[in-house]
């Protein structure tokens, strides 16, 4: 993952923070209306009108966020989510036009970090971009310089931690976590044993109000179990999630 | 989700408002049930006066018969010259000239006879049947004793009521219950119907037998099938439309966001925000009808959540929360209510519009003209203000307000406030956070 500035420079492209998009959409003027919005953003965007199309550019060329529709010719979004998570763990944001909340589950359970409803204001599809690539771009907690090292390298178990280097083990292997799941983990084990709401996950790591979907956490919170094992988060009925020390 | 509906059956008799009710519905003498005990009832009169009327007319005829045949030996004994005598079984007995009673001298008149007369003035004295005739102008008249007839008639009355009450006192209650199985199956189909009206649409009668109450209950069942077919074939098609028109409508939301700032972008800009506004309501409506919503409970602070929403609504409004409330909700639903309610009042009412929360219940309070009677009557119709004082606009916010109130299981209502104003209240369940 390259680390780059994500502020909207509102230039265009060219230099050398350029923040690189795939957008995969199928519908002509929604490519090219998003495409052109995202430029001016100061996105270098690149476009594919079908998932098939979509994946040969994502092999082809880095990217640092991917912008999925769900209903996409040949190659759906959400088996295209799933052929990109098995080899990037770049931050994906799934379009959904259908109002049917089933895609949406299985776009986030195929690895999408977050979802947006069609239509949607370039506004807000910016400011849900800038979120994401923060994400990807997160140094850890800032810690203070009286801290030594051994102090950012946490261990629970068979899991380990290392909230500055933030690199992730698990029985000794390093373990690949999308900005999303590390930002979570962050979360969960800064407060060990401490049950954590839904809304304050959804509000620390996704950035949203009382308006936000509460299912962006929940089927994080499964990738993340199947990664680390699913006995180290433990479910708070009608609360949330706590952390096993 | 499921839809509130009242509790369906009133059958049932666990506690005493049904007893009472199914008390007055069993007395009210509307009821189909006394009807029929009433042509019970009516036929064995009918049965009874039927035979009295045979019975008198027979023993009268024979009465008739008997007098005649009478008066024609004692006219042969007139004739012959033999005087009346004073008791018929020793011979002719009549009565002549002045003997003859009145009514019937009068009913023989001039002509010759024979005219036959019942005589029924003395009621006491039993009645008799008289013949007369006029014998060379001299009135003759026989008369035959009816009393032992009306007697034996009397006792057959007699005999005939005891008869008609014991009968009567065993088939009206055998009635009544036969009947009670009828109207308990019409009961059943009138509680579907009035299922249905306020919105059951699954609701079927699920008739068995094959006699007319059957037929009218499968013609329930199938013109709800109808009714469901048609109204799922509206939601369906309205669902349809606002998919159909999401994929152009991004292509215009976005297209607008990149013209060039001015006048003319502004009206487009705020157009297409309408056109979406509109779109986004008409599909949460689908996913509402389509009653496939289902609530994400969490504790929530309600002081919270209410601010975020105002403040995301942009819009001045006052708030005040008493005490620090916190609940079980789905704080998302939450969120769209109180927006819709408050955009609602901006739209439509007047500032300044205010917002109180206390406890768990939040109340949205303007100072506009107040809601039209027809929705507080009949609930927010779509596409329909109601009232042109309260502005153009459509009607999908309360409609959506009131379809995740239900999914939330909150209570929402809509009055007026005293002397103006709108007032909504939303009461979330109470449970403890």
């Amino acid at each position: 993952m390259r680390q780059r500035d994500s502020t909207p420079a509102g230039h265009h492209g060219g230099s050398p923070a350029t923040v690189r998009v795939l957008l995969v959409e199928d519908d002509e003027s929604i490519r090219r209306s998003v495409g052109m919005a995202l430029d001016r953003y100061g996105y270098e965007v690149s476009a594919a009108p079908d998932g098939l199309t979509g994946l040969e550019m994502f092999r082809d060329g880095e990217h640092d966020l991917l912008l999925l529709d769900i209903m996409l010719p040949h190659l759906d979004g959400i088996g295209l989510c799933r052929r990109i998570r098995e080899t990037s763990q770049a931050p994906i944001l799934m379009m959904s036009a259908r109002g049917d909340s089933m895609d949406v589950v299985a776009g986030l359970e195929a690895g999408a970090d977050d979802y947006i409803v069609k239509p949607v204001d370039t506004t807000v599809l910016a400011a849900r971009i800038r979120t994401l690539l923060r994400r990807a771009t997160f140094t850890g907690h800032p810690t203070s310089d009286d801290r030594s090292v051994d102090d950012s390298v946490l261990t629970f178990r068979n899991l380990t931690v290392n909230t500055r280097g933030l690199d992730v083990h698990v029985d000794g292997r390093p373990l690949a976590l999308t900005p999303t799941e590390l930002r979570l983990l962050l979360e969960f084990v800064a407060a060990p044993g401490v049950a954590l709401q839904r809304q304050t996950l959804l509000r620390e790591v996704w950035d949203y109000g009382w308006d936000g979907d509460i299912r962006v956490v929940d089927l994080a919170v499964q990738r993340l179990r199947k990664k680390i094992g699913a006995d180290h988060i433990e479910t708070v009925r009608g609360f949330g999630y706590k952390f096993r020390r | 989700m499921r839809q509130t509906t009242d509790p369906a059956a009133p059958d049932t008799l666990s506690d005493p408002a049904p007893v009472r009710s199914a008390l007055r519905r069993f007395a009210d003498p509307r009821s189909l049930r006394w009807k029929v005990a009433a042509a019970a009832c009516a036929m064995a009169l009918g049965i009874g006066i039927l035979v009295h009327q045979t019975t008198q007319n027979r023993s009268l005829g024979i009465a008739r018969a008997g007098a005649v045949e009478d008066l024609g030996k004692a006219e042969t004994a007139f004739r012959a010259g033999q005087p009346p005598q004073s008791h018929p079984a020793t011979g002719a007995y009549y009565r002549m000239g002045d003997e003859v009673p009145d009514e019937l001298r009068d009913r023989i008149g001039s002509g010759a006879g024979p005219v036959i007369w019942y005589d029924t003035r003395h009621p006491l004295r039993g009645y008799a049947m008289w013949a007369g005739s006029r014998v060379n102008g001299t009135l003759l008249a026989v008369s035959v004793d009816m009393g032992a007839e009306q007697r034996s008639l009397e006792a057959l009355d007699r005999h005939m009521r005891y008869a008609a009450l014991a009968m009567l006192a065993v088939v009206v209650p055998l009635t009544l219950l036969a009947a009670e199985l009828l109207l308990r199956r019409l009961r059943r189909i009138a509680g579907t119907a009035r299922r249905i009206k306020r919105g059951d649409l699954d609701a079927r009668t699920a008739g068995r037998g094959h006699d007319e109450i059957s037929e009218i209950s499968s013609a329930v069942d199938l013109m709800a099938d109808a009714l469901r077919e048609r109204l799922r074939g509206e939601q369906r098609f309205t669902a349809d439309v606002a998919h159909e028109l999401r994929t152009p409508l991004t292509g215009l939301v976005t297209s607008a966001s990149l013209l060039p700032e001015s006048e003319p972008t502004d009206l487009v800009r705020d157009r297409v925000q309408v056109l979406r506004a509109l779109v986004d309501d008409l599909l949460e409506i689908s996913r509402l009808d389509a009653g496939a919503e289902r609530a994400d409970a969490q504790p929530v602070p309600l002081g919270e959540l209410v601010t975020d929403s105002l403040r995301r609504t942009g819009l001045e409004t006052r708030v005040s929360v008493t005490g620090d409330p916190v609940t079980a909700t789905d704080p998302r639903r939450l969120d769209r209510i109180v927006t819709n309610l408050i955009l609602n009042a901006h739209r439509h009412g007047g500032p300044p519009v205010e917002v109180t929360v206390d406890g768990t219940t939040i109340v949205v309070r303007d100072q506009g003209p107040g809601f039209p009677p027809e929705l507080i009557a009949h609930g927010p119709q779509r596409f329909r203000t109601g009232a042109a004082e309260r502005g153009h606009g459509h009607g999908l916010g309360l409609t959506i307000a009131l379809g995740q109130a239900r999914v939330i299981g909150a209570r929402l209502t809509l009055a007026n406030a005293d002397p103006h104003g709108a007032v909504a209240t939303l009461e979330l369940p109470d449970q403890d956070g």
